[in-house]
């Protein structure tokens, strides 16, 4: 049932090479999922997520030191072994300062026809952020369309609104399934379809969106739930993972990752001003770490999701050095303690020893059973 | 002398007034209750001119330098950082961070006592860690009320009136909520004056910076070390901008009768990023060599504020006074402690290592330097970030590198004997054998 | 001309005493807890065996972390220094010297007269090569020689962590609990440093000819994997772990 998003996944270079060739339109890469995609597909544009591949490298020592997250190192190493060479521009908008590195280096050792930084604010607590951020969209829309010659009309804004919002609506409702007792799919399905969401038109993955929501109810995944599961933490795409502890005993059933539900969980609500709609839902967002201050009001959001979808536990991880996210988690732990969650902490690599996470994910689980274990 | 020596050498009369600012600073900051008066506390980025407009009994301790004073005593350190590995939180954070957070755990205060707890949080966030660095406090102290004002708004090549508007709208909202939370009446003239104060004090930095152009160097980046933190205390006030103008005439005396900092010096050296503060002794190790750092982008450009000169080199930038501004408004305060902000050096690799590289090329050109040694510092993310490519970009210019691992304030992760021996081999292949 | 070097590494002594160019004794030693000692006494017996009174050698120069260590050396140098002496004068074509000893792997690039251009060393996280073999030879219960050739049987790739050898340590103990047959193991090990050692090298870049030194260049699966990971071919020298102590004799020729 998940075959195109697995596909579109694992494919994803030869995707955006045939969408290139299929529409003659420009790739950009992006770096952070604060960047107002609907700006660049208004524009004609097809945004890609840049990701790492999980396989250890050796070639970004030269351009950002070994303390820095293993995924902005990972995402560098792509560029540098040229498997994102069908790209026509970058842009990262402002987060955390790993990952900016990833998008500075790239700018100077792989240079590209167009890069480009929004300065996305980091107060968006500040209602002094609305009317900034839509200046600086404002900025970035006139250069998107100093680059490709070609203005962009508000109708086109509208339409890429209408459709990033669609498919913002038909994660929300695939998520749903995630909900019953016994969920309609899988973690790592769920994962599968967030990320292909990052690399391929909106307007595809709507379609396989909705194809898959009009067979999912009578779908039965004839496994054992085991205990349901939360994921918390930062940029996540290791299926390896997932696919390791959904099959000893336990199922993800929603997360909170920014390859997950905080790219899409917030719509655009339209107004007349179309940069100003877009600035507040970025501003409005469920924040990244990084800018979820002087509250955090991402606990609150995590609570309220563990609720909704029943779960059991949580399992918390991080990119090794991920500053911002090892600035909230001893607070997140705590607030799901305190709510009967128990959790279970893991630093993730490129690679990880799954043996050994496979190991403390069992032990973890045994808490659960303790009952039926004595 | 030692051997070798070629230029005279003298101690800064100034420097036990330095000492005495530094000592003054943290002893009012304690006892600043005493005597009815405000005590805050912040980021040495924070815009500490601001709460000065709640009057002259307002008190600061800025968090990096005083973090940085727990790096120097070792055992407290230990403390503090094993106190907050116990908490939960990660050991490769912002050390100054940890130090800061281990003082408030344990309730003591490096210069003795109990932590003195400040009435409010006045902070400033460019890097990951500046906005969570208090917000950790307050899960602490919860009863600590908190501001911050977000400043990452691009390098000041693009500043414009949006991002200008972005951040005088955040500090506009932020004397409304100094009012609520103090409940006193905010004074426009003493903003004004303290703005002032941050320009001259931050431009006569710029200048003693400039001063070192000169051989030999009248002053080395260790003692600099000791002087740029008054900046970083309180560059907002009359007595730091006073005492820098001072030290500027001594300075420009040591130049005028070529007293050096180091007497056999022959081998000029830039750092970067703050050093290992319990290992300063790596920078008597260079003189063996006859080598000296002679400041760095860090020591220049953190309390420093510069622009570019008509004959095209670097040097302080000019103060709204010497443009004969006159400030009349809070808006028009605000607005020029912004902009002058903005034009930080120690800012603009946040954005984009490419533009910092230009700025090390530039002082390596202009101060006169034979190679660079840079601290891969573990400790701050945030001055460390980009710094490889600042390495290829400065061997690029024709400029021999160093680089050498280590950490602002966690001892644990600085290894003496290895920088030790990569100081040597550095020396060897710049060709200076040890003077002894 | 007789002259002396020293390299006192973090596990092993090394002396060379040469006289005007040709090699007349190369001794190795274990530094152990008393390397102080030890050197003296590694030195001494060289002398004995050559029959050279100390008081010909007209300069004893000392390198290697240790080199502080050595009272009676004239001269210290570093090992930078020293291994691209070294190598320029066993192989003159040399421009790129990669060492890979028991705790610390080094990159140097040099002219053709054995002048350092450019040096990278690992960073701490990245720490540990001749070691981590060693310690993972033990965990696979197989002789550090053996585990070298068993790994050249292998033709699979299994990734692992290539920065921290705590973490990658941990990886092999996953790997050995999967059944993964050793030769495997021993070929993952092995490229695992080698990506360590490249990423190093790459700060300083490669540039032919590419000699390797130190103690690990004795181990036959990793220099292929390095080969493979930097696809470009290396130049071995006949006694790897010696060519620091022969650049500090040599320098004491000048």
């Amino acid at each position: 049932m998940f075959e195109k998003f697995i596909d579109w996944e694992k494919n994803r270079h030869k995707y955006a090479k045939d969408w290139k060739k299929r529409t003659g339109g420009k790739v950009v890469g992006y770096f952070c999922t604060y960047v107002p995609e609907e700006i660049l597909y208004a524009g004609g544009i097809l945004p890609v997520r840049i990701l790492g591949s999980h396989e250890p490298q050796d070639i970004t020592e030269p351009y950002i030191f070994g303390m820095f997250c293993p995924f902005c190192r990972d995402c560098l190493a792509q560029g540098l072994q040229g498997r994102y060479d069908y790209l026509d521009g970058i842009m990262i908008s402002q987060s955390c300062l790993h990952i900016r590195q990833a998008f500075t280096s790239w700018q100077k050792h792989i240079p590209v026809d167009f890069d480009y930084y929004l300065y996305m604010p980091n107060k968006v607590q500040s209602k002094r952020a609305y009317p900034y951020l839509r200046g600086e969209i404002a900025d970035f829309k006139k250069a998107v369309e100093e680059w490709t010659g070609k203005e962009i009309r508000d109708s086109e804004i509208d339409r890429a609104i209408e459709i990033y919002n669609k498919n913002r609506r038909l994660m929300k409702n695939l998520y749903e399934f995630r909900k019953e007792d016994n969920p309609k799919l899988t973690g790592l399905e769920a994962m599968e379809v967030v990320i292909s969401n990052q690399m391929t038109d909106k307007e595809e993955h709507n379609k396989a969106l909705e194809e898959v929501l009009k067979n999912l109810p009578e779908r039965d995944l004839n496994r054992e739930t085991g205990v349901r599961l939360m994921i918390i933490g930062s940029e996540d795409d290791d299926t390896e993972f997932i696919k390791m502890v959904e099959s000893i005993g336990a199922t993800f059933v929603v997360d909170d990752h920014c390859t997950g539900t905080r790219y899409f969980w917030n719509e655009v609500i339209p107004e007349e001003d179309r940069l100003m709609a877009l600035a507040k839902r970025y501003i409005d967002r469920i924040p990244c770490p990084s800018k979820d201050w002087e509250d955090r009001l991402r606990i609150p959001h995590i609570l309220n999701l563990a609720k909704e979808f029943k779960v059991d536990g949580a399992i918390i991880i991080q990119q090794k050095f991920c500053d911002p996210h090892e600035l909230d988690i001893p607070a997140i732990k705590k607030a799901l303690e305190e709510n009967g969650i128990p959790t279970l902490f893991l630093e993730f690599d490129v690679t990880v020893p799954i043996g050994q996470f496979k190991i403390r994910c069992e032990a973890f689980f045994e808490m659960f059973m303790e009952e039926d274990l004595f | 002398m030692t051997k070798n020596q070629q230029y005279k050498t003298e101690p800064l009369k100034c420097w036990q007034k330095a000492k005495e600012i530094r000592l003054n600073y943290y002893r009012d900051y304690a006892l600043a209750h005493e005597k009815g008066g405000i005590r805050w506390s912040g980021g040495a980025w924070s815009f500490g001119a601001i709460p000065q407009g709640l009057g002259d009994d307002v008190y600061c301790i800025t968090g990096e330098p005083y973090a940085a004073s727990i790096a120097w005593n070792k055992k407290f350190a230990l403390r503090c950082m094993e106190e907050v590995e116990k908490r939960g939180y990660a050991r490769d954070l912002c050390s100054y961070m940890r130090n800061y957070w281990g003082s408030v755990l344990l309730d003591e205060y490096v210069f003795g006592g109990k932590f003195p707890k400040p009435d409010f949080i006045w902070q400033d966030h460019i890097c990951c860690s500046h906005a969570k660095w208090y917000q950790v406090v307050k899960d602490i102290e919860p009863d600590v009320p908190m501001f911050c004002i977000d400043v990452a708004v691009g390098p000041y090549n693009i500043v414009n009136d949006n991002k200008l508007d972005y951040l005088v709208g955040q500090m506009l909202d932020g004397i409304e909520w100094l009012e609520k939370i103090t409940g006193r009446k905010y004074d426009d003239e003493k903003l004004i004056e303290a703005v002032y104060n941050e320009c001259r004090s931050t431009a006569v930095w710029a200048e003693i910076c400039v001063l070192n152009k000169n051989i030999p160097a009248p002053l080395d980046e260790k003692t600099m070390y000791s002087l740029y933190v008054l900046g970083t205390l309180m560059k907002h006030s009359k007595i730091v901008a006073d005492f820098y103008e001072e030290l500027r005439d001594e300075v420009k005396y040591r130049v005028e009768n070529q007293i050096a900092a180091v007497g056999n010096e022959r081998c000029r050296l830039m750092s970067d990023t703050q050093p290992p503060w319990g290992f300063l002794k790596i920078f008597r190790y260079l003189e063996k060599f006859g080598a000296l750092s002679v400041g760095s982008l860090y020591t220049f450009g953190l309390i420093g504020m510069w622009e570019v000169k008509e004959d095209g080199t670097w040097g302080p930038r000019t103060t709204p006074q010497q443009k004969g501004i006159e400030i009349k408004s809070r808006e028009q305060a605000l607005r020029i402690l912004a902009d002058w902000n903005l034009s930080k050096p120690e800012w603009q690799h946040f954005y984009s290592p490419h533009i910092k590289s230009e700025m090390m090329i530039r002082i390596a050109k202009e101060w006169h330097l034979n190679g660079v040694m840079l601290h891969y510092n573990r400790g701050c993310e945030g001055l460390t970030v980009g710094i490889a490519e600042n390495r290829l970009a400065l061997l690029e210019a024709g400029f021999p590198v160093m680089t050498f691992e280590g950490n602002m304030g966690d001892e644990r992760e600085f290894d003496e004997a290895r920088t030790v021996a990569r100081i040597d081999a550095f020396m060897e292949t710049l060709g200076f054998d040890k003077l002894e | 001309m007789v002259t002396a070097g020293i390299d006192l590494g973090a596990k092993t002594i090394k002396v060379i005493i040469l006289d005007n160019g040709n090699i007349l004794i190369r001794k190795i030693g274990l530094a152990g807890f008393e390397s102080k000692k030890a050197a003296e006494d590694l030195f001494n017996k060289a002398l004995s065996d050559t029959g050279i009174k100390k008081e010909e050698i007209s300069e004893i120069v000392a390198t290697g972390a240790g080199k502080e260590e050595v009272e009676f050396a004239t001269k210290k140098v570093t090992e930078v220094t020293a291994g691209a002496k070294g190598a320029v004068f066993l192989f003159p074509s040399a421009k790129t010297v990669i060492d890979v000893g028991a705790e610390e792997g080094r990159s140097i690039r040099c002219d053709e007269t054995g002048k350092v251009i450019d040096f990278a060393v690992n960073e701490k996280c990245a720490a540990g090569a001749g070691a981590f073999t060693e310690a993972m030879a033990r965990a696979l219960e197989v002789k550090l020689e053996e585990f070298g050739r068993i790994s050249l049987k292998s033709t699979k790739t299994i990734p692992m962590n290539a920065q921290c050898a705590v973490f990658a340590e941990s990886e092999v103990v996953s790997l050995l609990h999967a059944k993964t047959p050793k030769e495997d193991i021993a070929r993952a090990v092995h490229d695992a440093i080698a990506s360590r050692i490249t990423s190093m090298a790459r700060k300083v870049g490669f540039e032919k000819d590419i000699v390797l030194i130190g103690g690990v260049a004795r181990n036959a699966g990793f220099i292929d994997s390095l080969k493979r990971e930097i696809d470009m071919d290396i130049l071995i020298p006949e006694e790897p772990e010696f060519v620091c102590a022969l650049g500090a004799a040599l320098i004491g020729k000048k």
